[in-house]
């Protein structure tokens, strides 16, 4: 493969970003890179969801967090934890893998029953009814209090998957200083973005991936050829929906503990951030782009304590999103088509 | 079986009071080459968009091999062996000529989810007998030197071209061509018009709307005149140039 000068540019990017981490941080270093990273493999798996989604297909789906959600939530209700206010533990349960596939498939089927609706609609519809969608579910989770734990969420989950950690590996991880768990979390989610892109790979370069860019490029062209196309963009909604229940779930196991104020509309608008700044339609983007997304919202808070000597933390918060905000209103200057993004492929084709 | 290979009864299609399309009784016979004409708004491209579906028809019944396909969806009338083209031309953009191609004529369990993840040596030789086949269609339309260029850099023609091809891909019994000659060079449209009486002659049945009478006199078989909706003559080219209604719709001052 020749080496571009867009790979080069994003490898330093991403080098630059990490880098960042040690000159910021007189100590504890490892320790923030290791947390920067986790919700960096996390997100990526998220955004590499919706690039299925946006990128190969151009369906706009800004209710991300919600398919993310349902993955969650199925997931940690089939394994033992403990849920709502009085907390009591739920011994029994599925083991964490046939938890996890029932969730994937939850999520996926969450996305069929909003497509079926939903996939009339072209474009800016099927956004607002995304968004909707993702609100009613959030809102639901929360008032179903007798089986999702509402406001208090679900708790004492983790040892379904931390019972898994080899103990060589924690012996690795402490000699180094650092929270096994999380780690542990953070491997996994970064080993499943791995075996997804793979499995990505394939799938773009084969026939159904030719299908689904043919729908985001015309769908009656596609309808006048014989082909069904509601159905491949439901397809592709239930393939996104599933990945980003995967991100979910590992997104609950990295918090610990998981309450409604995670699946929230912003969550979904960091996803597209990241997509966006690793090239949409682009396999590997996420990956640099979530990366580099979380060094920044972790590190601006101190880039901004340099500029303003006697800011407080709300203060400095707010100086964070004008950096984010700048950061991304710079890359759609000099690379609208995001880091690793085709420039033949620039024109976003909206559905 | 009869020698109709599409007929439409009593189709009427409003928009607000305007009657778009008002046709009592019209068929077209297997393997004959017709053209519908008629002035602007006469109702060509939306009697199109009812027969290929991609519009619904206030009442009315069509028939394509005998078959109702009054309700039938797009892509399902499609499968049947209508083709159809758009008047503004619908490529894949941000997908190579080869791929605009070969996605066409893929089959539907060569597309299918499950079929790309094992991807098997009989998909993969599928494959390679799409490629083989959207390469003899690429050469038979000159476009064979951008297989591998993006479709949106082609030029109008080449696109038409392209639309052409693709359509091509899937074997038509039918092809439906809305405006094939529109904004292509003249020696272009010479050699398009060429290629379209040469896939009649090989027994495509091809129903064609176009604005370019001289175009449509040379090598139809058939003409049908619509205006306001409603057909106003056919039969012969002959018959229908000499038609005083026909003179009437063109120069008169109902429409134009």
């Amino acid at each position: 493969m020749k080496i571009s000068s867009k790979w080069i540019t994003t490898i330093l990017l991403t080098f630059l970003s990490i880098a960042l981490v040690f000159v910021l941080n007189p100590d504890g270093q490892l320790r923030i890179l290791a947390n920067l990273l986790t919700f960096a493999g996390i997100y990526a798996l998220a955004a590499i969801g919706l690039n299925v989604h946006f990128g190969l297909t151009g369906l706009l789906n800004f209710g991300h967090a919600s398919f993310m959600g349902v993955g969650a939530y199925v997931t940690l209700l089939l394994i033992p934890h403990a849920a709502g206010r009085e907390g009591e533990i739920n011994e029994n349960g599925l083991p964490f893998l046939a938890a996890l596939a029932i969730g994937i498939v939850a999520a996926a089927l969450f996305g069929l029953l909003l497509g079926l609706p939903a996939m009339r609609l072209r474009g800016d519809y099927l956004a607002i009814v995304t968004i909707a969608a993702a609100e009613i579910f959030r809102l639901l989770i929360r008032d179903l209090e007798s089986i999702t734990g509402g406001v208090y969420g679900i708790i004492n989950f983790s040892d379904a998957l931390q019972k898994y950690r080899p103990v060589f590996f924690d012996e690795a991880v402490a000699r180094l200083d650092l929270a096994p768990a999380q780690i542990w979390v953070g491997l996994l989610s970064w080993l499943t973005v791995f075996i997804v892109l793979l499995l990505l790979k394939r799938l773009s370069a084969s026939p159904w991936g030719r299908a689904l860019r043919a729908v985001r490029e015309d769908e009656d062209a596609v309808r006048a050829l014989g082909k069904n196309a509601v159905w491949l963009k439901l397809q592709s909604f239930m393939l996104g929906a599933g990945i980003a229940g995967i991100a979910g779930v590992f997104l609950a196991f990295n918090y610990g503990s998981v309450q409604t104020t995670i699946f929230v509309p912003l969550l979904t608008f960091y996803v597209w951030a990241i997509m966006i700044l690793g090239g949409v339609g682009s396999l590997t983007g996420p990956i640099f782009g979530s990366i580099i997304f979380w060094a920044i919202i972790s590190e601006t808070d101190k880039i901004a304590s340099l500029i303003f000597e006697n800011a407080d933390g709300q203060q400095l918060a707010g100086v964070r999103f004008m950096l984010v905000g700048l950061l991304i209103m710079m890359l759609m200057i000099f690379r609208p088509s995001g880091l690793l993004g085709k420039k033949e492929e620039l024109l976003l084709n909206v559905k | 079986m009869s020698n109709k290979l599409l007929e439409v009864k009593n189709l009427k299609k409003t928009f607000g009071g305007l009657k778009a399309v008002d046709i009592e009784n019209l068929s077209f016979n297997k393997n004959e080459l017709t053209s519908v004409i008629g002035p602007n708004g006469a109702g060509k491209t939306t009697f199109f968009d009812l027969v290929s579906r991609f519009q619904q028809q206030d009442i009315g019944e069509i028939y394509f091999k005998d078959k109702k396909i009054t309700k039938s969806q797009p892509y399902k009338v499609s499968r049947l062996g209508l083709i159809r083209t758009f008047q503004l031309t619908k490529v894949f953009d941000r997908m190579t000529v080869l791929e605009n191609l070969m996605f066409s004529g893929s089959s539907i369990k060569n597309d299918s989810f499950f079929q790309s993840i094992i991807s098997t040596s009989s998909s993969k030789k599928y494959e390679k007998g799409l490629k083989d086949k959207a390469f003899e269609i690429m050469k038979d339309l000159n476009i064979e030197k951008m297989s591998e260029s993006y479709a949106r850099e082609l030029s109008g023609g080449q696109k038409k071209l392209l639309e052409l091809g693709r359509s091509l891909m899937k074997n038509p019994e039918l092809l439906m061509l809305d405006e094939p000659l529109a904004g292509v060079n003249p020696k272009l449209a010479e050699d398009l018009l060429e290629k379209i009486k040469n896939l009649s002659d090989q027994g495509i049945t091809i129903l064609m709307v176009e604005h370019n009478i001289e175009a449509v006199m040379k090598i139809s078989e058939r003409v049908v005149v619509l205006a306001e909706g409603q057909v106003i003559a056919e039969g012969s080219p002959q018959d229908v140039r000499n038609n005083n209604k026909v003179i009437e719709a063109y120069l008169g001052t109902a429409d134009e």
